[in-house]
C-alpha cells in the first residue's frame, strides 16, 4: 500500500467517524425515548402502600424524574462520554445502587472469554470446512455438511444450550450446568474451561454453520475465475492453486464478517449468556430489562450500538487494507 | 401447456418438449410463456422448496385443523392423566404434569407461534413498503433522512430493542409482542423496496405513466408498488421465520405469553422445568420450531429464485 492510498484511507476513515455521529446521536435519542416514554418508572415498585408518597415524591425528585425529558436526555448524554474519567458517567443502577459503569467493566472479561474463544473456535473449523465443501463441491462430505449447516442455522439458539445442557450436564454430568466458575474455586482455570465448553460449543455450531457456508461460497467465486485456470494450466499443483492463489482471495469477504462480528465481543451474546446464566455483559442486559433498570439497559443497548458502527467502520477499513483493488 | 420444457440460455424463452430444436427460425414462433407461468414452473422445478411448501401447508393445516378438533383439551387439565400414562392414539406424545394433553397443547402452541409470525411479518412488509417506497420515489433529502433513520435501527441490538418493547409496554400480551418484532423489523423490508423503486422509477412503464399525467400517488401505488413486491413477499417469507423464534426467545427470558396460553417458546420454557424427569418434552417444541425455521427458509429461497433468478437478495 503505498502512501497516497494510506491518506486516502485515512480521509476516508474520518469521513465515516464524522458520517457516525448523527447514528449515535440517534441511537441514543431512541434507546432513551423508549426506556422514558413508557408507562410505568423504577419507583412504581415502591408504591404498595408501605412507604408514605412523601417518600416517593422524594425519590422521583432525588432522581432527576421529575424534570423535562430533554433535559434529562441532554444530562443523561452529555455525561454518557465522560466515562473513562468519571465512574458515575453511566449513572447509578436502580437495582443495586452501584456505579452502572463498573458493574458493566465487571462483566466484560466474562463476555470476551466468551466470545472470543467461541469466535476462534468457528475461524478454526468453519475456514477448512468451507474450503473442503467447495474444493470436493456436490461430494456427499459437501451434501453431508451443507444438510447439517441448514439445520445448524435453523436452530434456535436457546433451544440448542438446552439440549446440551441436558445431555451433556444433566445426563452425561460432563460439563457444569451454568455459570462460569464453581463457588470456591475462584480463578481456577480448569474450572473456568469446563464451564466454557457448553457455552462455547452453542455459539461454535450456530456460527460455523452460516461462517463455513459464506466461505464455500467465497471460495467457488474465486475458484470460477481466470486466474485461477491459468494457474492450473501453467501446470501448479492443485494444493498449491488452492493454497496460494484462490485461498487469500477467498478470504477476502471473510475480514468483513469479522468485522460484523466484533461488536458481539463486547455486547455479548445475550442469550446463550442467559440460557448459561454467563456473568457477561448480555446476561446484564436481560436481568436489566426484566428489572427494569434503566441506566443499566441504556448503557447497554448504547454500548451494543456504538460497537455496530464501530464494528462496520472496521470491517470496510480492513477490506481497503487487505483487497488493493478497492479504492476510496 | 406441459410444464416440462427444454431451457434455453436466454430466460423467458422456453420450448415445449418434442418441439424440433434443429431449426432456428421455430424458436422465434413459439410463443412466451406468461410471468407467472414462468414462475411456477421455476418453483415447481426446485425440489426442496415444493416440499418446504407442502411441509409449511401441512404445519398450517395442522395448526388450524387440531385445535378445532381438540376444543379445550389444550388447556384442561386433568387429575386422572399424568406424565406415567402409556402414549395412546388420542395423545399421541402423552400428558403433562397437570395432566394436559401434550399434543394438542403443542398444536395449540404451534398455532400462537405461526399467527404472531403471521401478523409480525404484515406489519413488516407493511412498514418497510411505506418507508422504502417514500424513500425511493422521493429520493434526494427524504430518502437520505428515511435511509439514516434506517441505520440508526439497524445499529441498535434488535433483540434488546423487542426486549425493551415487551418488558416495558406489557409482556404477556401477543398484541404488544406482534408490534414489538414488527416495529423493529421493518429495515430490510425497507431497503429492498427502496432499491427496487430506483430501479422502476427510471423505467419506461412508469416513465409513461408520467408522461400521461398520472399523479404521484397513482403512479405510486397502481405500477410501481405491484412491481416492488416481489422483494417483499421473498423477505416475508423468510421473516416468518426470525419471528417465530424471536417469539419463543421472548417467551424462555420469561417476557412472552404466559401460560394458560399456549407457545411454542412458553411450553419450551416449561419444558425446561422438568429437565431432569422428563428429557423428552424440551424436544417437541423445539423440532417444531426448527420445522416452522426450515420450511419458511426454503420456501422463501425457492420464492426468491422462482420469482427473479437474477435476483439474490441478502436476508
Amino acid at each position: 500500500m503505498g502512501k497516497g492510498t494510506g491518506r486516502q484511507l485515512a480521509s476516508y476513515t474520518i469521513r465515516r467517524l464524522i458520517q457516525a455521529i448523527p447514528i449515535v446521536i440517534g441511537i441514543s435519542v431512541i434507546s432513551f425515548a423508549i426506556v422514558y416514554l413508557t408507562p410505568g418508572n423504577f419507583v412504581d415498585k415502591f408504591r404498595t402502600g408501605r412507604v408514605s408518597e412523601a417518600t416517593i415524591q422524594n425519590l422521583i425528585h432525588v432522581y432527576g424524574l421529575d424534570q423535562p425529558l430533554p433535559v434529562q436526555f441532554w444530562k443523561w448524554f452529555t455525561n454518557f462520554w465522560t466515562f473513562p474519567v468519571n465512574n458515575l458517567a453511566w449513572g447509578f443502577s436502580f437495582t443495586d445502587g452501584q456505579p452502572v459503569r463498573d458493574l458493566i467493566f465487571a462483566r466484560i472479561p466474562a463476555t470476551l472469554l466468551l466470545m472470543g474463544t467461541s469466535l476462534l473456535v468457528t475461524i478454526v473449523l468453519a475456514i477448512p470446512i468451507g474450503i473442503m465443501q467447495a474444493v470436493k463441491q456436490y461430494s456427499w462430505a459437501d451434501k453431508i455438511i451443507t444438510t447439517l449447516e441448514t439445520i445448524g442455522y435453523a436452530m434456535p439458539t436457546f433451544w440448542l444450550g438446552l439440549i446440551l445442557k441436558q445431555l451433556f450436564s444433566v445426563q452425561l454430568k460432563l460439563f457444569p450446568l451454568y455459570g462460569m466458575q464453581t463457588l470456591g474455586k475462584h480463578g481456577d482455570i480448569p474450572d473456568i474451561l469446563a464451564h466454557l465448553v457448553l457455552p462455547v460449543t452453542t455459539l461454535a455450531v450456530i456460527q460455523v454453520a452460516g461462517w463455513s457456508r459464506y466461505m464455500r461460497a467465497s471460495m467457488l467465486e474465486v475458484m470460477r475465475q481466470d486466474f485461477i485456470r491459468t494457474a492450473r494450466s501453467k501446470g501448479l499443483a492443485s494444493s498449491q492453486v488452492i493454497r496460494k492463489h484462490a485461498l487469500r482471495n477467498a478470504l477476502i469477504p471473510i475480514v468483513t464478517l469479522l468485522g460484523l462480528t466484533i461488536p458481539s465481543l463486547l455486547s455479548g451474546a445475550a442469550i446463550t449468556e442467559t440460557v448459561f446464566s454467563w456473568p457477561g455483559l448480555g446476561y446484564l442486559g436481560v436481568t436489566s430489562v426484566i428489572e427494569r433498570d434503566y441506566p443499566v439497559v441504556l448503557a447497554v443497548v448504547m454500548i451494543g450500538g456504538v460497537m455496530v458502527i464501530l464494528g462496520n467502520l472496521l470491517a470496510d477499513i480492513a477490506y481497503a487494507v487487505v483487497d488493493p483493488r478497492i479504492h476510496y | 401447456m406441459t410444464t416440462e420444457g427444454i431451457r434455453l440460455g436466454q430466460p423467458g424463452i422456453s420450448l415445449p418438449v418434442g418441439t424440433p430444436t434443429g431449426e432456428v427460425d421455430e424458436v422465434d414462433l413459439v410463443p412466451v410463456q406468461t410471468y407467472w407461468q414462468l414462475v411456477r414452473r421455476r418453483f415447481l422445478q426446485n425440489r426442496l422448496a415444493v416440499i418446504a411448501f407442502v411441509l409449511m401447508i401441512v404445519l398450517v393445516v395442522a395448526s388450524i385443523a387440531f385445535p378445532i378438533l381438540g376444543g379445550n383439551l389444550w388447556f384442561t387439565t386433568s387429575l386422572t392423566h399424568g406424565p406415567t400414562d402409556p402414549v395412546s392414539l388420542a395423545a399421541p406424545l402423552g400428558y403433562d404434569n397437570d395432566g394436559i394433553n401434550i399434543f394438542f397443547r403443542l398444536m395449540r402452541g404451534l398455532q400462537t407461534s405461526l399467527s404472531i409470525g403471521f401478523f409480525a411479518v404484515l406489519i413488516i412488509a407493511g412498514i418497510g413498503t411505506a418507508v422504502g417506497s417514500v424513500a425511493g420515489y422521493a429520493g434526494g433529502r427524504i430518502d437520505n433522512l428515511l435511509m439514516r433513520l434506517v441505520d440508526i435501527v439497524l445499529s441498535l441490538p434488535g433483540l434488546f430493542l423487542v426486549l425493551m418493547f415487551v418488558a416495558f409496554l406489557g409482556s404477556g400480551s401477543a398484541l404488544v409482542i406482534i408490534f414489538a418484532i414488527g416495529l423493529t423489523g421493518w429495515t430490510t423490508a425497507a431497503r429492498l423496496v427502496r432499491a427496487e423503486f430506483l430501479r422502476l422509477r427510471e423505467s419506461d412503464f412508469v416513465q409513461a405513466a408520467k408522461a400521461l399525467g398520472a399523479s404521484d400517488s397513482r403512479i405510486v401505488i397502481r405500477h410501481m408498488i405491484p412491481s416492488a413486491l416481489a422483494p417483499v413477499v421473498v423477505a416475508s417469507t423468510l421473516g416468518i421465520a426470525d419471528a417465530v423464534v424471536t417469539e419463543a426467545a421472548l417467551s424462555f427470558l420469561g417476557l412472552g405469553l404466559l401460560p394458560p396460553e399456549a407457545s411454542l417458546g412458553n411450553m419450551l420454557t416449561h419444558a425446561q422445568d422438568y429437565f431432569y424427569r422428563q428429557p423428552l418434552w424440551i424436544y417437541y417444541p423445539g423440532i417444531m420450531l426448527i420445522l416452522v425455521v426450515l420450511a419458511a427458509s426454503f420456501l422463501g429461497d425457492g420464492l426468491r429464485d422462482a420469482l427473479d433468478p437474477r435476483q439474490r437478495i441478502e436476508a
